[in-house]
């Protein structure tokens, strides 16, 4: 019988000892300060990127330590939302602005950096817009650190064997559909779309309801002067139908998510792609061929437009925000993320630099023409799941899944998403 | 240590040791046997449970303090189909719940019966081996489960790859996105969760049959009562508590689906695969809505209690009867 | 069946004997389709294991064609984070098998040895967690444990998961107690044994497979928790192995996904082996105790 206790003992002590062990981790030095930080690159280039811009922190500021966490785009969105709720944001991690950072913001879960951002930092940012979607009412919680635009990607070699002209890409809706249907006649699917993850499906229809009703109507909306069940936002579902119904995608886009979405570009299985500068990136890292089979053979075209149309860009880009309890290093090491140093560097991978002073240093004729395509736009609207409320950007995200599904009629989809806002933005 | 307490008088029944005057040590004893596990019961589960009822009074993402009280609106939001989305994709959601929970009794039930009756009944090479292999996905994780059948259910998956060469002409589905017929996921979801758990059902089958007296089953079949009589008019009947109690394990079973959908679907497409755990998941706790969250947690929990205690009621009761009785 | 056929008059004798010879045929051919059901995608993860992505994704059933790739296995077992995760599970998993069987074989002790009013009334109170699916009690649960500061501990996940199994662990305890004879109590005390004595010396040791069957049952369902530790582990060096191979989804879900069978097949072994090991228990814990079909 003693032995039965003995083993009871044994146990807890191994329950307890692992338990109560945490408490080693903050007997330190009191100048050493470690820094949580969480980004969502899972591309090994660029993950391995960070780490040495990490590194470099480090080896200049002996008593930083950079914690990195790395986390696939869909993990991330989920786990900092339990973070928040938890009321322990990591000390820097990506954002992409807009409402649900202000969510945070308002909870008091972030930083406000404004003092430090104010003056020389501040005037080195090219994109001010950016920097906008950081902050509100004066207060800022980080910056942006790569800020491009969302645009059509197209594999010319696809082009050439449906028997179009690779070098001259679809500038109207009209054009483009017949071209998607070209692609189709020729056996090769015109769009790569993997709509099981939602947000990339919504670039398409946020596009048209930009060239439906450009700014005015979306500040219409948002302000609830007008309503989102307003002209152009139905206008947008109808032209997004008439592509729907040429039945572009890949094989059962409704299932696949983004991952999917990129290697079947990636691969050379589908000829176009309407996606954020990050795209090179996701295809080299999610295709078999590491992007090999489509390398060389890429080409960007502006998002189409008709007769009538408004201009306007759909654009956005990627942030670190400071989370309320990070060190005052934190601070620091976000402002050395975004020096013309490290800025240029990154440029010559995937980066579209934020700062002026770094935009010589693209390397990418890709990126290049994406920087072009934003520093011309007159009008840059954010993603609209990323800078309305969270709520309401599930429900747009909702909507279009559903016009992609053939569920919704246009009408509906609008009407789905003003009774969301007008719910939450009143 | 055994020696220094008084002599125990816990006993359970026997009047000759019963005190007049109030037995300390036994209440002491009662209490602190009890507390542990009532102390994790009410501070884990119950009282946590009984504040979501105040937190579905208010809009709150959770973040800040209890502010925005809004009665019952968000109840109004579960139910108000003409008025909020919500409630029509709630009445979607409770729908799909329902249809699992229907195809659970229906077919994977009576499946899990014949299997039993298959693998239990008579002595036969390898029977051992069929029970052990039948419960084996029971004990693998949801994500793992969930992760093997994404990759099978796949379009150029195993399971299109299999019937492609089996079938000829076979034209691929596509079973968790299919823009023609977005229904079918639900099925496959079905499909799923029977491969994870008719073999638990089964088992429990095969613990009942062992039970049923051979000599009843041998006398109806000398009376000249065949196989399937025999089945139906004695062996089912004697298996009747277990049956039972299967399908009331079932329907709670059913309203608890959540993590393999989750993440095989996230509830798509288009919410064809939306059940309630899902719809929780998605618009109370990621949607930062822990007010609209509690309501929809107060809801489900109310449907689940009241069947509960009208099944037990109704159904259970003579059983758990009988079984005292024996 | 077999003992009973010779006392069977002829015509039914014959019956029977051709009735088995069919009904195995049947039965056999049956049950190997569902056999085949059942481990196609258990087989499925182990041949994507084996071979290369480009294999796997070109044809999901084949053998190796260019050599058994165990650097798919190798590279998830050379990584310190796996065996991170894999201690944590651990700690988990022992941590809510020991709270779960002290707590519930207390509690199935009063309930079913000692007399006392309002016994019924406290037991339903017990038996009423049987209630609360577990994916509505998460929010509420999730709530209170940030509220208790038990976020990004292992008691923020231990501690639900004994809570959810104590209705049923105390049921099943509960049943076997009760079957244990009253002379044998009355023995013991007669011996000068304590009730404490009584319980620890006699009652759980001849109990021990019941005791045994929630300690595998609450054992499986705590090695394969995902949805609280989901929620309450928000640092990664807390993650159990089902957040492990997640995480791993989500970031080679289209390329790697041999590695992923890899880290599934390599997660299912320790599973099965388990199983192989606790059957008898698993069955006597799922059939044995107070609703004993």
């Amino acid at each position: 019988m003693k032995r039965h206790l003995l083993v009871l003992v044994i146990l807890l002590s191994i329950l307890v000892v692992p338990l109560t062990g945490d408490q080693s981790a903050s007997v330190e030095a009191q100048d050493q300060v470690t820094i949580r930080w969480w980004h969502i690159q899972t591309n090994p280039d660029q993950a391995a990127f960070w780490e040495k811009v990490a590194n470099d922190y480090m080896a200049m500021h002996p008593n930083v330590t950079i914690d990195i966490t790395v986390l696939e785009n869909e993990a991330f969105k989920q786990r900092i939302v339990t973070n928040m709720q938890a009321g322990d944001p990591p000390d820097l991690f990506q954002s992409w602005g807009g409402g649900p950072l202000w969510q945070f913001a308002d909870a008091g879960l972030l930083r406000d950096i404004s003092d430090e951002l104010e003056g020389e930092w501040r005037d080195s940012f090219s994109a001010q817009s950016a920097v906008e979607m950081f902050g509100q009412d004066g207060e800022y919680y980080g910056v942006p650190w790569s800020w491009g635009a969302v645009v059509m990607w197209y594999n010319k070699e696809l082009f050439e064997q449906a028997g179009l002209d690779p070098e001259n890409p679809p500038a109207t809706w009209e054009e483009f559909l017949e071209v998607v249907q070209a692609l189709k006649d020729a056996g090769i699917t015109p769009i790569a779309l993997g709509e099981g993850d939602k947000w990339p499906g919504h670039f398409w229809w946020v596009y048209l309801a930009i060239r439906c009703g450009g700014e005015e109507a979306f500040l219409a909306a948002y302000t609830r002067e007008g309503s989102f069940d307003d002209e152009a936002f139905v206008c947008a579902g109808e032209r997004l139908v008439e592509l729907i119904e040429l039945e572009p995608f890949q094989e059962g886009f409704l299932g696949l998510g983004y991952g999917d979405e990129a290697a079947a570009f990636g691969d050379g299985l589908a000829a176009m792609e309407l996606m954020g500068h990050w795209a090179p990136g996701a295809h080299a890292e999610n295709s078999e061929s590491g992007g090999a089979a489509i390398e060389g053979k890429v080409g960007i075209f502006a998002f189409p437009t008709w007769d009538g149309a408004h201009d306007g860009l759909l654009g956005g880009g990627d942030g670190f925000v400071i989370g309320k309890n990070a060190p005052d290093e934190t601070v620091d090491f976000l402002r050395y993320i975004t020096s013309a140093e490290v800025q240029r560097e990154a440029a010559k991978i995937w980066v579209i630099p934020v700062i002026a002073e770094a935009e010589d240093a693209i390397e990418d004729e890709l990126l290049r023409q994406v920087l072009q395509i934003r520093n011309e736009a007159t009008y840059a609207q954010m993603y609209y799941d990323q800078f309305l409320p969270p709520a309401v950007g599930q429900a747009v995200l909702d909507a279009v899944e559903g016009l992609f599904a053939e569920q919704y009629s246009p009408e509906e989809a609008a009407q789905i998403i003003e009774d969301e806002a007008s719910f939450e933005l009143d | 240590m055994a020696r220094i307490l008084p002599r125990p008088k816990v006993l359970a029944s026997e009047p000759y040791f019963e005190p007049r005057s109030i037995d300390w040590v036994k209440i002491l004893t009662i209490i602190l046997f009890l507390a542990p596990g009532f102390i994790i019961m009410f501070t884990i589960l119950y009282i946590p449970v009984i504040q979501s009822f105040e937190y579905s009074q208010y809009r709150w993402n959770g973040l800040g303090p209890l502010e925005r009280y809004v009665g019952w609106e968000n109840y109004e939001r579960l139910y108000d189909t003409t008025q909020y989305r919500h409630a029509r994709l709630f009445r979607e959601a409770t729908k799909h719940t329902f249809i699992l929970m229907a195809l659970s009794l229906t077919i994977q039930l009576p499946f899990a019966m014949l299997l039993a009756l298959l693998v239990g009944r008579g002595n036969f090479r390898g029977k051992k081996l069929f029970r052990t292999i039948y419960f084996v996905p029971y004990v693998f994780s949801d994500p793992i489960t969930a992760i093997l059948w994404i990759y099978s259910l796949h379009p150029s998956g195993l399971v299109n790859t299999i019937l492609e060469s089996i079938i000829p002409d076979y034209q691929k589905i596509i079973w968790l996105g299919s823009v023609e017929n977005p229904s079918i996921a639900l099925y496959a979801i079905f499909a799923v969760l029977t491969w994870k758990y008719f073999g638990f059902y089964m088992i429990l089958y095969m613990a009942a049959l062992q039970n049923v007296p051979k000599d009843l089953e041998d006398a109806a079949r000398l009376d000249g009562a065949n196989e399937f009589n025999v089945l139906r008019k004695i062996t089912l009947p004697l298996v009747g508590p277990t049956i039972r109690l299967t399908i009331y394990l079932s329907i709670l079973g059913s309203l608890q689906q959540f993590v393999i959908i989750w993440i095989m679907t996230e509830g798509g497409p288009v919410g064809h695969t939306e059940v309630l755990g899902t719809f929780l998941y998605k618009y109370g706790i990621d949607g930062l809505r822990l007010g609209f969250g509690s309501a929809i947690a107060v809801v489900i929990f109310c449907m689940s209690l009241v069947f509960s205690i009208g099944y037990q009621w109704m159904v259970l009761r003579q059983d758990y009867r009988s079984l005292q009785a024996q | 069946m077999t003992t009973t056929v010779s006392s069977l008059p002829p015509n039914i004798r014959e019956e029977t004997a051709y009735g088995r010879y069919v009904l195995n045929g049947f039965r056999y051919g049956f049950l190997f389709i569902v056999t085949f059901i059942m481990l196609a995608p258990v087989l499925l993860a182990f041949l994507g294991a084996i071979r290369t992505s480009s294999e796997f994704q070109a044809r999901p059933f084949d053998i190796p064609r260019r050599g058994i790739q165990w650097h798919n296995f190798t590279e998830i077992l050379e990584d310190s984070n796996f065996w991170l995760m894999f201690k944590n599970s651990l700690y988990i998993t022992i941590g809510a098998t020991v709270l779960t069987v002290l707590v519930s074989s207390l509690l199935g002790y009063i309930f079913a040895r000692v007399e006392f009013r309002g016994r019924g009334l406290l037991f339903n109170v017990v038996t009423l967690g049987l209630l609360f699916p577990f994916v509505i009690a998460i929010l509420p649960i999730f709530i209170q444990i940030r509220k208790l500061g038990l976020l990004n501990s292992y008691w923020g996940v231990i501690l639900p998961l004994v809570a959810f199994s104590i209705p049923g662990s105390t049921l099943i305890l509960r049943g076997f107690f009760r079957a244990i004879p009253y002379e044998l109590e009355e023995a013991a005390y007669i011996d000068g044994c304590t009730v404490f004595g009584f319980f620890y010396r006699i009652l759980l040791p001849m109990a021990r497979p019941a005791v045994t069957a929630i300690a595998v049952l609450q054992a499986i369902a705590a090695w394969n928790d995902y949805f609280l530790a989901l929620l309450i582990l928000t640092d990664e060096s807390k993650w159990t192995l089902p957040l492990g191979l997640m995480q791993f989804q989500g970031q080679y879900g289209t390329t790697n996904w041999s590695g992923i069978m890899a880290y599934v097949t390599i997660l299912m072994i320790p599973a099965i082996l388990f199983y192989m090991v606790t059957e008898r228990y698993i069955v006597t814990g799922l059939t044995g105790g107070e609703l004993k079909g």
